[in-house]
C-alpha cells in the first residue's frame, strides 16, 4: 500500500481504493495484495468469482482449467469473447480478467485438478504450493476434493440452476477486527478508582440551584451522562445496602429517580443529557462481562499454554488470560477497549473524560505487552516480536475477538457417517422450519455431487432420460440419508429441488453465476484480511426463494 | 437464427424450455423465449441529477446489472445515467477503465457490453427524465434501480405507482430496487398498487444523525464535529458566496486543514483527510463482492418475473455479509395510508402553538414524512410556497391556531410527484 502523501491527500493508490479502504484500512489491503489465488474451474461462476477479487487488488491468481472455449460459454461467461472460441478457456478468462486491473497479476494452465493432484503434488502441499488459496467450481469429483489439504483455505463451490452451495474448509481463523458495532464499554457497575473519583469531583452541586451554590443551567445541561449515571449510581446504591439496581424493575425506578433530578424549568422542558442518561441505562448497566466468544478463545489449549511456534494472536491471548486471573491487573475482567461514544458536553469535560477511558486502556494494553512479553522470553523467542501497536489493536476488540475451528472436509463425507454431520443434517429435517429448509437444496446437491463423483457426467444433460435421471439423483439421495441413519425417506421438497438439479442439466444461469460471485468473494475477503466474520462452514443460496441458510457440517 | 437454435444460449434456453417444480403453470416457453428476445425492453435507471439532492451513482450496481441482462438473453435495454467516471469507481466499476476517468458512465458502459455480449442493444439516456411522459415509461416491461438516492427512488416509484391504469396496457410496470452499504445490502420488487412501494417502507431507512448547529459551532467533541465546522460554518464565513465543490481537492485540503486546527484547539484527535472527504462527501464505502450479489439478485428476479420461469421472491431482501451470511427475506406490508399507493387524507397531529416554520420543520423531520421544500394549501388558498419563500417570510413566525382550524384538510406538495392530504388534528 503506497502511503499518504505528506499534505495528508491520498495516494493515486489510496483514490482508487477508497470505497474498500474504509472497510478494511491499509492492513487488510496489504494482505489482499500479498495474495495468490488458484482458480479451479474457468465457468461462468468462477469468473465471477474472481472478477470481484481482481477489481480490489488480489496479488495474483492462476486460473487452471482443460476445456476449450465454446460458443455456449459465451451465454454465461463474461469473461469470454467472438474471439476466444475454440481457445484454451483457462487462457482467455485470465487474459479477459487481468485487464481489469493492471495492479493484478494473472496466470493460467492448461490443466485439471484431477491431474495435478498426481502429476504436481507440490501445488497442494501447504509447505511449496505458490497457492495461498484456492478456489474449486464444481464440477469436481468427491475423491479429487478430499485430497485437498486443509491447512491451505480453500473454496468449494456449486452453482447450479437457481442453487450454490460453498463450503469453506481452513486452518482455525483467528479475527482480531471484527468490526463490531461499537466497541464503547462504559464499565459502569465496575469503575477504577480515578473514574470514581471524577464523577464525584464532576457532579458537585449538581442538585443544587446556582442560587443555593449548586450548578447553573447551562452546566447543569451539561455534565456528561456517564458521570450523571456514576453519581445517581452511587446515590441508589447508599440506599439499597450497596446494591446496583440488577433487574428490569429497578432499573426502570433507577431511571424514574434519574429524570426525577432532570431540570424541566429550562428552555424546551428537558435536558438532553439526562435524556440520554435514561436511554442508556438498559444496555449500560450491567457487570462488565466477558462474551461468549472471547471465553471460547481463551478457553482455547492454544491460549492456556502456548508453544514458541504459534502466531502472536495466541501469545497474546495467553497474556490476556494472565491479566484477566492476575489480581493487580484485570481482576477478573478482560483489558479495558477505550472506545467511548459521543454524548452531550462541553469540549473540555468531554475531552477529559473520553481520556480517562483511553489512558486505562493504555494502562492495560502495557500490563498485557508486559506479559506477553514474559511468556515470549519463557518461550525462547525475542520479546520484542510483539508489539505494543499490535497488543493495543487486540486489547482494543478483546471482547469480540473470534476464533474458528473449521471442521475437516473428510468428516462430511466419512462413511459411516460422522456423528456431528449426521446430527446437523437430522435437526434441520426436524426442525419446525423444516418446509422451507434450505437442508433439502443442501441433500439435492449432494445427489448430484454424488451422481457426478460415480457416472461422470451432468444429471439431465440430455433432453432424453430426465425421469431416468430424477429417478437415479432420488436414489443417491436416499442413500445419503441412509447412511445417516434418517428413516423418515425423502421429503417432498428435497424431490422438488432434485428435480431443479435435473432440469438444470449442469447449466449455469449467468445471474446466479454472478450472485455466487459475490457471495463467495466476499467471504475469500473475509477469510483474506482477517477481518469480519466469515461463514462456518457451508453457505447455500436458493434463488428461488432469495434465502440463505448457514450448516456447520 | 431462432434463441432454441443459438449455440450461445444454450444453458439458458435449457432451463427455460424445461419447466420445474416451482414453476408458474401459466409460463411456457414461447413465452419465456419472446419475453426475452422480442420487444422486452428494460430500463436500467442508475443516476439523477436533475433533483436538487446530490446524487451518489450507483454504477457499481449498474455495471453488474447491464452485464447480466445482456448475458440473460434481454436484448433492448435502456439506461439512463448522468454520472461520469471518477478514480475511486474503478475498484468495483468494472466496465471502466483509468482511460475512461472523466467520460459518461452509460456511454463506456454500454460499449463494452455490447462489444463483450453481441446481438445486445443497449440505449443510454442522458437527460432530465422528469421531463419524459407516461408514454415512454409504459414501453418498458420492467424497471430496474441501482441508484443510492432515497429522492430518487421516490421519484421513479411514485412515477410508477400513479401510472397504473386498468383502462391501459402496459401502465404496470413492476420495479425492481436494490442498494449496498459495505457487506450489507437490500433488493426488493414493487409491483406498483399491488405490492408495497417505496413510498410505503420510508419509515424503514435509519434518519441520519443531525449534529446541532450549537455543538459544531461552540462544543465540538468529535473530529467530525470539527469537520463539519469547517465545511458548514467555516467556508462561507471565509470565502462568502464561493461554492464549496466536494469534488476539488482543494478545497478539502482546506477544509481538512481548518478542521485539524480547530480538533488541536480542543484536543481532539483523529482528524485524517480522508474522514474529511468521507463526512463532507457523505461517503457510503462500497465493494465489487457486495454490488454483484444485489445486482444479481435484482436480474434473478427480474428474469424470473419475466419468464415466469420460477416464482418471485416475496418481496424484500436484506443480505448481511460482515457476520457470517445472514440474509432476511419477507413480504414487506403495503400501508393503508401510503401517500403514493394507498388512500390519501390522513390524520396528521400538530401542535397549535407550533408556528410556520415548525410545522415546516416537521414536515421534513418525520421518518414517515420527509417531506423538505413544501408549498402547502388549503382552501384552495396557499399557505406557503417554497418556491417563493421570500415572499411567505413574514408568515412563518405565525402560529399554527392562526392560520388553520382544527380538522381542516392540507395539501402538501414537494419536488416529488406526489400530493400528500392532511387532515390536521391539534395536539391537547
Amino acid at each position: 500500500m503506497a502511503c499518504t502523501t505528506p499534505n495528508g491527500a491520498p495516494s493515486s493508490k489510496e483514490k482508487k481504493y477508497d470505497r474498500q479502504l474504509r472497510l478494511w484500512g491499509a492492513n487488510g489491503q496489504n494482505k489482499l495484495e500479498a495474495a495468490h489465488i488458484a482458480l479451479f474451474g474457468a465457468s461462468a461462476t468462477g469468473c465471477e468469482i474472481l472478477k470481484n477479487l481482481v477489481l480490489p487488488s488480489v496479488g495474483k491468481f492462476t486460473i487452471i482449467d482443460d476445456k476449450i472455449v465454446t460458443e455456449a460459454d459465451l451465454g454465461t461467461n463474461f469473461f469470454l469473447d467472438e474471439e476466444s472460441v475454440g481457445k484454451s478457456r483457462a487462457e482467455r478468462t485470465a487474459a479477459l480478467l487481468e485487464e481489469l486491473n493492471p495492479d493484478v497479476k494473472g496466470a493460467f494452465m492448461n490443466d485439471s485438478l484431477s491431474n495435478l493432484l498426481s502429476s504436481k503434488p507440490e501445488l497442494f502441499k501447504p509447505s511449496t504450493s505458490p497457492f495461498t488459496h484456492i478456489i474449486v467450481v464444481s464440477p469436481f469429483s468427491t475423491p479429487d476434493i478430499l485430497q485437498l489439504s486443509p491447512e491451505i483455505p480453500t473454496f468449494l463451490v456449486h452453482s447450479l440452476g437457481w442453487s450454490i452451495v460453498l463450503r469453506i474448509m481452513a486452518p482455525t481463523r483467528c479475527i482480531v477486527e471484527t468490526h463490531p458495532d461499537s466497541l464503547a464499554d462504559l464499565r459502569l457497575f465496575n469503575p477504577w478508582e480515578e473514574l470514581t473519583a471524577l464523577a464525584v469531583e464532576k457532579t458537585k452541586g449538581l442538585d443544587k440551584r446556582a442560587s443555593e451554590g449548586g450548578m447553573d443551567n447551562y452546566e447543569h445541561g451539561h455534565v456528561p451522562y456517564v458521570l450523571l449515571l456514576l453519581k445517581y449510581l452511587d446515590d441508589w446504591k447508599a440506599e439499597h445496602n450497596g446494591q446496583y439496581p440488577s433487574n428490569y424493575k429497578e432499573k426502570n425506578e433507577f431511571k424514574a429517580m434519574l429524570l426525577d433530578k432532570m431540570r424541566t424549568d429550562v428552555p424546551g422542558g428537558s435536558e438532553e443529557n439526562y435524556e440520554e442518561a435514561a436511554a442508556a441505562i438498559m444496555k449500560n448497566l450491567k457487570q462488565a462481562d466477558i462474551s461468549s466468544d472471547a471465553k471460547e478463545v481463551l478457553e482455547d489449549p492454544r491460549c492456556i499454554n502456548p508453544t514458541a511456534d504459534l502466531e502472536n494472536f495466541w501469545i497474546i491471548t495467553n497474556a490476556v488470560r494472565q491479566f484477566r486471573d492476575s489480581p493487580a491487573q484485570g481482576a477478573g475482567l478482560l483489558p479495558l477497549s477505550g472506545g467511548f461514544p459521543d454524548m452531550k458536553a462541553e469540549s473540555k469535560s468531554y475531552v477529559e473524560l473520553q481520556n480517562m477511558y483511553r489512558t486505562r486502556a493504555q494502562r492495560d494494553a502495557a500490563l498485557v505487552l508486559e506479559n506477553a512479553q514474559a511468556t515470549l522470553s519463557k518461550l525462547g523467542r525475542d520479546p520484542e516480536s510483539i508489539t505494543l501497536e499490535e497488543v493495543s489493536l487486540f486489547t482494543k476488540h478483546s471482547n469480540f475477538i473470534r476464533r474458528i475451528n473449521y471442521r475437516p472436509l473428510t468428516c462430511e463425507y466419512s462413511l459411516p457417517c460422522d456423528d456431528h454431520h449426521r446430527r446437523t443434517v437430522i435437526d434441520a429435517l426436524n426442525n419446525w422450519d423444516t418446509e422451507e429448509s434450505l437442508i433439502h437444496d443442501y441433500i439435492a446437491i449432494r445427489a448430484f455431487q454424488e451422481y457426478y463423483s460415480t457416472i461422470g457426467r451432468f444429471p439431465g444433460a440430455e433432453d432424453k432420460g430426465l425421469k431416468k435421471d430424477q429417478e437415479m439423483l432420488e436414489a443417491f439421495a436416499g442413500d445419503y440419508l441412509k447412511t445417516l441413519d434418517y428413516i423418515g425417506g425423502l421429503a417432498d421438497r428435497t424431490k422438488n429441488l432434485v428435480q431443479e438439479v435435473v432440469r438444470a442439466g449442469g447449466s449455469e444461469l449467468h445471474v446466479i453465476a454472478s450472485f455466487a460471485g459475490g457471495m463467495v468473494a466476499q467471504e475469500i475477503v473475509k477469510v483474506i484480511t482477517q477481518q469480519y466474520i466469515p461463514v462456518n462452514n457451508t453457505v447455500i443460496f436458493d434463488g428461488i426463494q432469495s434465502k440463505t441458510a448457514v450448516f456447520e457440517f | 437464427m431462432t434463441f432454441a437454435e443459438e449455440a450461445k444460449w444454450a444453458d439458458l434456453n435449457r432451463i427455460l424450455s424445461r419447466s420445474g417444480p416451482f414453476t408458474d403453470p401459466d409460463g411456457t416457453y414461447e413465452m419465456a423465449k419472446e419475453m426475452i428476445l422480442n420487444s422486452c425492453k428494460i430500463l436500467l435507471y442508475t443516476v439523477q441529477t436533475k433533483l436538487t439532492i446530490h446524487p451518489r451513482g450507483a454504477g457499481g450496481l449498474g455495471c453488474e446489472i447491464l452485464k447480466n441482462l445482456a448475458l440473460s438473453g434481454f436484448t433492448d435495454i435502456h439506461v439512463i445515467d448522468m454520472d461520469t467516471i471518477d478514480v475511486s469507481n474503478l475498484n468495483r466499476q468494472f466496465l471502466f477503465r483509468q482511460a475512461d476517468v472523466g467520460k459518461p458512465k452509460a456511454e463506456v458502459a454500454a460499449r463494452f457490453v455490447m462489444n463483450r455480449v453481441k446481438g445486445c442493444k443497449i440505449t443510454p439516456y442522458y437527460g432530465a427524465i422528469q421531463d419524459k411522459d407516461n408514454d415512454y415509461y409504459m414501453q418498458f416491461k420492467i424497471v430496474i434501480c441501482g441508484l443510492d438516492s432515497v429522492e430518487a427512488r421516490r421519484w421513479i416509484n411514485s412515477t410508477l405507482c400513479k401510472m397504473v391504469d386498468a383502462n391501459i396496457e402496459n401502465s404496470f410496470v413492476p420495479l425492481i430496487d436494490g442498494g449496498t452499504e459495505g457487506f450489507k445490502g437490500q433488493s426488493r420488487i414493487i409491483l406498483p398498487t399491488v405490492s408495497s412501494c417505496y413510498e410505503c417502507s420510508l419509515d424503514m431507512l435509519t434518519p441520519p444523525t443531525k449534529v446541532p448547529m450549537c455543538t459544531l459551532a461552540s462544543i465540538p467533541r468529535q473530529p467530525a464535529h470539527c469537520i463539519e465546522w469547517a465545511s458548514i460554518l467555516e467556508w462561507p464565513r471565509v470565502f462568502k458566496d464561493k461554492k464549496l465543490d466536494n469534488d476539488d481537492p482543494e478545497h478539502i485540503q482546506w477544509l481538512y486543514e481548518q478542521a485539524l486546527a480547530r480538533a488541536a484547539e480542543y484536543n481532539i484527535t483523529g482528524v485524517t483527510y480522508s474522514m474529511t472527504q468521507g463526512v463532507v462527501k457523505n461517503i457510503i464505502p462500497a465493494i465489487a463482492s457486495t454490488n454483484a450479489i444485489i445486482a444479481a439478485s435484482c436480474c434473478n428476479e427480474a428474469l424470473k418475473i419475466l419468464t415466469l420461469s420460477n416464482p418471485p421472491m416475496s418481496n424484500y431482501m436484506m443480505y448481511t455479509g460482515d457476520v457470517g451470511v445472514y440474509t432476511h427475506t419477507f413480504e414487506h406490508e403495503r400501508k393503508v395510508d401510503c401517500p403514493v399507493c394507498g388512500n390519501p387524507a390522513t390524520d396528521l397531529e400538530i401542535d397549535p402553538e407550533w408556528t410556520l416554520q415548525d410545522f415546516i420543520d416537521h414536515l421534513a423531520a418525520k421518518p414517515d414524512l420527509q417531506i423538505k421544500k413544501p408549498n402547502l394549501k388549503r382552501n384552495h388558498a396557499q399557505l406557503y410556497e417554497h418556491d417563493n419563500a421570500a415572499e411567505y417570510s413574514t408568515g412563518l413566525d405565525k402560529k399554527m391556531r392562526e392560520m388553520v382550524a382544527e380538522g381542516e384538510e392540507l395539501e402538501v406538495r414537494s419536488e416529488l410527484p406526489f400530493v400528500s392530504k392532511f387532515s390536521l388534528v391539534f395536539k391537547k
